[in-house]
């Protein structure tokens, strides 16, 4: 049992319409938590899923590194919270974030996870002393989104918690250079984006889609005639802008989820709070899984927090921040004990993501066989701001494509080599991925 | 775009005479090629001075939907976070995604139903009177041209006659609903558009219409659309001429509405304007918390406000007079009787200056338990001086070191002027930062640390005639004033604030005259005048 879980606060909770859950699933009340099983896809073998998750400032890598062999080992203190589902773990230690590029580490990190990619020139604010501008290529996430996404109603979900202003430390995902993509941090927002419309009437949805397909004609119009006037740059912006209205108007002119019963999403907390940290994660959480087990959408990013976080995490006993206590030298034992806490809770999340997945039957198993994580972070040591090594740790059955249950060790190699072989996991044939890829194909020994 | 950057990289700060020459220390034993003693030292946002299309800001947002509608929302609750361009909030970079995109229909679909609610002041008519399909077509040309800030064009007329024949389907609600709707995701809406496509001259310029100038006025100036006496300006052809836009600003900074403008150009200049709380040490400083910070946060706004648009609007005010409207917990803070009424009160001038010793500003820049000299330098350098500084490099320790009885912060923090590897940059941040010594991590003043006693010189290196040493911030204030590299760096940031860009090489001809003028009146609403009459505020440059 994991620290965490002894300051439980009032939960503000996603959860089936009770008599609709029981009517479709017949099951007894016992069964909570609620995530709805789409009827369809409870069979539907062959769908393969994969979620991108990061945490910010580093580890003590010490402590996150199992101890023993490839097979048989144990959990240090960080990721002890994944113990109980070890089959399903894989840790590799030993990758690197390539080397080059602007800006500070803490800026280049989750761009590099991402994207083994540099970022742009640029000095905008927001930092303080920011020195760089966005990601200057397609992350990992969106490149499987533009080959299976069009199988479902969202190409691919970005969520976050907490991620602070709009700023390169902010974003994990990009559509293209320079074209960094808003992860969704509010869980009640989300919640109306993915479910709100499900629950209305036949007719009434019938309405709605005619009154917002007309509303998106006279958007679009507008859009592509300044779109024909503009110079390039401009242009950029409103192709993005119409490729997000064609997005919804496709949404709308196939319809979905209606083999989706509609959630409830009770209470309202403030999401931006330090004490609903948690909270607000594992809404997110819930709302992932349930989007994933109705089949909205088959890739996903969660960003915790940001880069050089500065973070509070109240309901574990301490109010330091974050990126504060990741700079204390390794001499100082009572911020090492807290930086292990705190990296502590996010395996613990990683662990309630990996839970949920495994509730929903899929198959002959669980939605959890047929899925894969990816849990990345912007640095390998806080305070020395290492890009090598960098934490890694996969999780899920990923559809046995991975040998999964071990703990690996490479050789100072690009992260690159891991973005290709999830890409491949996906079904692409990518064999590069990134702006500072030097080698070519998937991560050795994977497979 | 990167390439076009790349090309003028090292162009502007050189012409605007903020060049950075210092920070030269041999940074690091680490593998970070990018943290050289030049390393990404620039402001590269569109530095050639082309004006990106950009986005309403959230708070420009909700006060345009406000002042159409008479609906409330809050901006930033609904829409995805601002980017900025250096300290001010405007969204030039980042294309919009699906989710921007959604934020913004879920927001027409909600203002839209909410403004259903008050249907006889919205639409100039009687439907049953005149017809429901008349009426629908009169809404549309007087709500449309409001809500797209400009003369309503054919297609866009028939495009919403389309819709609200749609909504007429169900009822004459559902029409001018869906119109509303429309109108709110609107590109022209969204976004400042401004002149696409119009002919380029000769020097790259793009002039824009009275109706894009009235809209650059009022959303520089007041942060919402343009009020109707602005749209007759413009239609008079009023915006034409210099005059024409000077009786429009002095009009508009001397209404209400302007408030709003001046004090988020001074809470974003100090880095305040999102603090809500910050954590300090309860143990050293018991009576701090997010009540007392409010309080402080407001009256930086009231103060500055006073001086901009009610006061003598001069340069000296801002920096070296101690303004308060302090009351409650503040006053107790500054130890002084509640203000009352219209007029501040003039804090001790022993003790404090201007904007630069607000106490917002020096709690916020500083740590949960000491004050901190590198945070106050930095904003100092950054944003009073424009000067860019390069990230610290990566394999620094950068904790501060415990606050120690036996030694000042100022001897704490030696370690950075004597590490050859850290007085490159240090030299330039933490001279400034000492001058602040005498104000402690909550912004209460103080003569001695500890047992000890403060000791507050300073020095500015690296920056014209502002450098040399000074005694204490309230000196630093004097010094900021009399300095015409930091009084052209006043003008940039107002000039930013203005046109929602950073300023580039197009823009020097400009900014001369603006250095010129403001070093000779050190009037800050002649400086938003003579910028409003600009040709980089008439004009778009769209390169060359």
């Amino acid at each position: 049992m994991t620290k965490h879980r002894s300051f439980r606060h009032a939960r503000a909770r996603l959860s089936l319409n009770r008599r609709r859950f029981l009517g479709a699933l017949g099951v007894g009340a016992a069964t909570l938590p609620l995530i709805p099983v789409p009827e369809s896809h409870a069979q539907d073998a062959g769908i393969r899923r994969v979620i991108y998750v990061f945490s910010p400032n580093g580890t003590i890598p010490g402590e996150w590194k199992p101890s023993g062999g490839e097979t048989d080992f144990t959990f240090g203190e960080i990721l002890a919270p994944l113990s109980d589902m070890k089959e399903y773990i894989t840790v590799i230690d030993g990758l690197r974030h390539p080397n080059g590029g602007p800006g500070s580490r803490h800026a280049q990190g989750p761009h590099k996870f991402m994207a083994g990619s540099r970022l742009l020139d640029g000095g905008m604010g927001g930092g303080g002393n920011t020195s760089s501008g966005y990601g200057s290529h397609q992350t990992v996430d969106q490149r499987i989104a533009d080959v299976i996404g069009p199988e479902t109603p969202f190409a691919a979900l970005e969520l976050g918690v907490q991620n602070g202003g709009a700023n390169v430390r902010s974003r994990m995902s990009y559509r293209d250079s320079n074209q960094p993509i808003v992860p969704e941090d509010n869980p009640y927002a989300l919640f109306d984006r993915l479910f709100k419309d499900l629950d209305q009437d036949a007719s009434s949805l019938e309405r709605l889609r005619a009154e917002r397909l007309s509303v998106i004609d006279a958007v679009s119009g507008q859009l592509s005639r300044i779109h024909d006037k503009s110079g390039r740059d401009d242009q950029i912006k409103l192709d993005a802008h119409l490729t997000g209205v064609r997005a919804i108007e496709k949404r709308l002119q196939n319809g979905f989820g209606s083999n989706c019963t509609a959630p409830t999403i009770d209470g309202t907390i403030d999401h931006d709070a330090d004490d609903n940290y948690q909270v607000v994660s594992e809404l997110m959480i819930d709302q992932l899984v349930m989007a994933m087990a109705c089949d909205l959408t088959r890739v996903s990013t969660l960003m915790w927090s940001r880069a050089t976080s500065n973070q509070i995490f109240p309901f574990l006993g301490f109010t330091d921040k974050h990126h504060e206590l990741s700079h204390e030298p390794d001499s100082n034992n009572g911020a090492r004990n807290k930086l292990i806490q705190i990296n502590n809770f996010f395996a613990g999340q990683l662990r309630y993501l990996l839970g949920k997945l495994d509730e929903v039957p899929e198959g002959n198993g669980t939605m959890l066989d047929n899925t894969l994580i990816v849990w990345g972070n912007e640095l390998g040591k806080g305070n020395s701001h290492t890009h090598h090594p960098v934490p890694i740790v996969l999780a899920g059955g990923a559809a046995g494509h991975f040998r999964m249950g071990r703990n690996l060790d490479v050789d100072d190699v690009d992260i690159n080599r891991l973005l290709v072989s999830t890409l491949q996991y996906m079904g692409l044939e990518d064999e590069t991925f990134g702006n500072l890829d030097s080698g070519s194909g998937g991560l050795p020994g994977l497979v | 775009m990167a390439r076009r950057r790349s090309k003028t990289l090292h162009a502007a700060p050189l012409i605007l005479g903020f060049g950075l020459a210092a920070c030269t220390g041999v940074i690091g034993g680490g593998d970070d090629e990018t943290n050289g003693p030049n390393g990404g030292t620039q402001n590269a946002e569109a530095l050639d001075g082309v004006t990106p299309l950009r986005r309403l800001t959230a708070l420009q947002y909700e006060r345009s939907v406000h002042d159409l509608l008479g609906v409330e929302v809050d901006g930033h609750a609904i829409l995805a976070a601002d980017e900025r361009v250096g300290p001010f909030k405007s969204n030039t970079v980042a294309p919009v995604t699906e989710l921007n995109v959604e934020q913004y229909m879920a927001a027409a679909e909600t203002v839209a139903q909410a403004a259903l609610s008050d249907l006889g002041s919205l639409v100039p008519c009687d439907p049953t009177d005149i017809g429901e399909q008349s009426c629908g077509e009169a809404f549309i040309d007087d709500f449309g041209p409001r809500a797209l800030r400009r003369p309503l064009d054919e297609d866009i007329r028939t495009e919403w006659k389309q819709v609200f024949e749609l909504g007429l389907e169900q009822s004459f609600e559902d029409g001018i609903r869906l119109v509303i709707q429309a109108a709110l995701q609107s590109p022209y809406f969204v976004y400042h558009v401004e002149s696409p496509g119009a002919d380029v001259a000769e020097d790259g310029r793009v002039p824009l219409d009275s109706y894009e100038i009235a809209s650059r006025l009022s959303y520089f100036l007041w942060r919402t659309m343009p009020d109707r006496a602005l749209f007759e300006a413009a239609a008079a052809g009023d915006l034409e001429t210099p005059e024409g836009i000077r009786e429009q600003v002095l009009r508009m900074l001397a209404a209400d509405e302007a408030r709003v403008a001046v004090q988020q150009f001074h809470l974003q200049w100090l880095h305040i304007d999102e603090l809500r709380e910050l954590a300090k040490d309860p143990e050293r400083y018991p009576d701090f918390d997010a009540e007392l910070l409010q309080a402080m946060v407001a009256d930086v706004a009231a103060v500055t406000d006073y001086v901009v648009r009610e006061g003598d609007g001069k340069l000296e005010s801002l920096f070296t007079t101690p303004y308060t409207f302090a009351t409650g917990r503040l006053a107790a803070f500054y130890g002084i009787e509640p203000v009352t009424g219209e007029t501040p009160a003039v804090l001790d001038r022993e003790r404090r200056a201007g904007l630069l010793t607000q106490p917002a500003f020096l709690a916020k820049a500083a740590h949960g338990d000491q004050s901190s000299p590198i945070h106050r330098g930095v904003i100092v350098r950054e944003d009073f001086l424009c000067q860019t500084l390069p990230d610290p490099p990566s394999d620094v320790d950068d904790t501060p070191p415990d606050p120690d009885p036996d030694a000042t912060t100022r001897e704490r923090f030696a370690q950075h002027t004597e590490d050859p590897s850290c007085a490159g940059c240090h030299s330039l941040i933490d001279g400034i930062g000492f001058g602040f010594e005498a104000y402690d991590a909550v912004g209460q003043y103080r003569e001695t640390e500890g047992d000890l006693p403060v000791d507050d010189l300073g020095e500015i290196v690296g920056a014209d005639d502002a450098s040399g040493t000074f005694d204490g911030a309230i000196e630093l204030s004097a010094k900021l004033v009399d300095s015409s590299h930091s009084r052209h760096c006043v003008a940039n940031q107002w000039f930013r604030f203005a046109l929602g860009r950073m300023e580039g090489e197009a823009d020097a001809p400009v900014l001369e005259g603006l250095y010129s003028s403001f070093d000779e009146t050190h009037d800050l609403r002649e400086l938003i005048v003579a910028i409003a009459q600009s040709d980089a505020f008439r004009t778009r440059y769209a390169g060359q």
